[in-house]
């Protein structure tokens, strides 16, 4: 459908009715480069929201990006995780689904049948329950099948809120995702909060890691013993890792260098705020020796809270407003995996 | 130095092997400022991540600045040799007030503020070194025609961080007012 060719026809056809030959032009080789770039993104659709702490705006950039990626003729899931506390139907303005992911757990029934509508084309809504589940009763065989189903709806994009906390299944979620999304505000505890789940993470992924090459009590021998060995931080203990057991290092290299963080900023106040992203991803590299990419920003508008309130989503009630071109520019950052450019001028 | 200790130094300053001597020195200030004052990204792992770990990376900051500094002059050995300290935190936006008109010499002060040497301007730009010096100096009969000097000035400017707009806009007015002068003399 978008051959050279074809472009070539369209701009000239449209040569004759206008004459801005360089918009036409830009249009649609912009056009030709999503298609063909859709194409290789076979995988890498299951993305987590996360971050650590609550009020970051998790719920909301999780209806933002579903909405901006259906918009884009995507078709998209959304799910909510944040057991206990799910409401990403109200930012949808919607009702609460009957069906939730109780019925999936205690039923059986499959994720597909438990996907409601959204008011939005494309895009539909599986939801936790607030009543009757407890996070806590989800056995970690039921989570591993959740996973399964997960990732078996396919040629869909997946969005999970995973709420706040660090709780074991929040990480465990986070880290089955193909892109984790770590959402956080310019102000210290929301930093704070960020550092620690991500910490965690990190950890229990390399825990689980060498679980699987049968390394599994090595490392928890190591962090039970930290004070002999004067283990004061995860750097430290990974460095002495590779030092005692040098056959650990390839694979401890490996999980430190697939552990990819996005960041999002929310809520920014003034331009220096930004730099809060860039002076993260060093600190991530140099602290933790994990690549995290700052995919964008969005700044404090009282339109956001003002859609929330009427339960009409900003995105399709202000969709010109510069929050909604920020969350489009920093969704289409996470699409393509690219950094947010930020220019000093 | 090998490529590979080339890549390294720019790892260490977190930017791509492409990157631009200004790019270079941005990236540079950016990492001495974070790691050498208590912000609020540091201070929630100050425990973790101490004064020592943080002293260390300035030094690997440092270095790594230094011999990509080395290594990109080598490159260009009619330069004349760097003076002044590397790091300069001048923010020309910041001093600069609109009322003021940029003249060659305004253009060359600011950029010795910044601590750039010409030949780095060069390098980046693609313009010619005797150019930009005409271009500084004011030499009007030595520059070339006005269209290709606003695209000269709106380029170097750019690389400045000034207002490509107000700084052609000025200099051109100056080089038309000495055009109009010229023409009465004869």
């Amino acid at each position: 459908m978008y051959s050279i060719k074809n472009i070539k026809l369209q701009c000239w056809g449209r040569l004759t009715h206008e004459p801005n030959l360089l918009y036409c032009l830009e249009e649609h080789t912009d056009s030709f480069h999503k298609v063909d770039k859709l194409k290789e993104i076979k995988e890498g659709n299951i993305w987590a929201i996360g971050g650590g702490k609550g009020g970051t705006g998790k719920t909301f950039l999780t209806s933002s990006i579903g909405i901006f990626l259906a918009k884009a003729g995507k078709r998209v899931v959304l799910i909510d995780v944040d057991i206990g506390g799910a409401n990403l139907h109200s930012f949808l303005g919607i009702n609460r689904p009957k069906k939730s992911l109780t019925n999936f757990f205690e039923m059986g029934i499959p994720l597909s049948r438990l996907a409601v509508k959204t008011g939005v084309d494309n895009m539909s809504l599986i939801t936790g329950d607030v009543h009757s589940l407890a996070s806590d009763s989800i056995k970690f065989t039921q989570k591993l099948k959740l996973f399964r189903h997960i990732m078996k709806l396919n040629k869909q994009y997946v969005i999970i809120d995973l709420g706040g906390g660090s709780h074991n299944n929040t990480i465990d979620t986070f880290l089955m995702a193909d892109k984790r999304i770590a959402v956080l505000e310019p102000e210290i505890i929301a930093i704070e909060n960020m550092y620690h789940f991500v910490k965690n993470a990190l950890f229990r992924k390399i825990r689980m890691a060498l679980r699987t090459y049968g390394f599994k009590e090595i490392v928890e021998h190591m962090w039970e013993q930290r004070e002999k060995h004067n283990i004061k931080s995860l750097k430290e203990l990974i460095e002495s890792l590779k030092e005692s057991f040098s056959y650990l290092g390839d694979i401890l290299d490996k999980e430190l260098s697939d552990f990819k963080v996005y960041l999002v900023l929310n809520k920014i106040r003034s331009s220096q705020d930004i730099l809060i992203g860039s002076s993260m991803k060093s600190i991530f590299m140099k602290y933790l020796g994990i690549n995290a990419q700052f995919a964008g920003y969005i700044e404090y508008d009282d339109a956001v809270w003002r859609s929330i309130r009427e339960r009409r989503p900003l995105m399709l009630n202000y969709s010109l407003s510069r929050v909604a071109k920020e969350i489009g520019v920093f969704t289409e950052n996470l699409l393509y995996e690219r950094e947010m450019k930020i220019s000093r001028s | 130095m090998s490529k590979k200790e080339l890549k390294k130094y720019f790892e260490i300053l977190e930017i791509s092997p492409d990157s631009t001597i200004l790019e270079i020195r941005n990236a540079y200030n950016r990492l001495k400022k974070l790691y050498s004052t208590d912000s609020v990204v540091i201070s929630p792992i100050a425990d973790e991540f101490s004064k020592k770990d943080r002293k260390e990376i300035l030094e690997q900051v440092e270095e790594a600045f230094k011999k990509l500094m080395e290594s990109l002059k080598g490159r260009h050995s009619s330069s004349p040799s760097p003076t002044g300290d590397f790091a300069s935190d001048y923010d020309p936006t910041a001093e600069k007030t609109e009322e003021e008109s940029y003249s060659g010499s305004v253009l060359k002060q600011i950029r010795e503020k910044m601590g750039i040497q010409l030949f780095e301007v060069s390098l980046d730009t693609k313009i010619r070194m005797e150019l930009l010096e005409r271009i500084e100096d004011e030499k009007f009969d030595s520059l070339p025609q006005e269209v290709y000097l606003k695209g000269h000035l709106t380029n170097y400017a750019s690389y400045l961080l000034l207002k490509p707009d107000k700084v052609t806009q000025d200099y051109i007015a100056r080089y038309r007012a000495w055009k109009e002068g010229e023409k009465e003399k004869r």
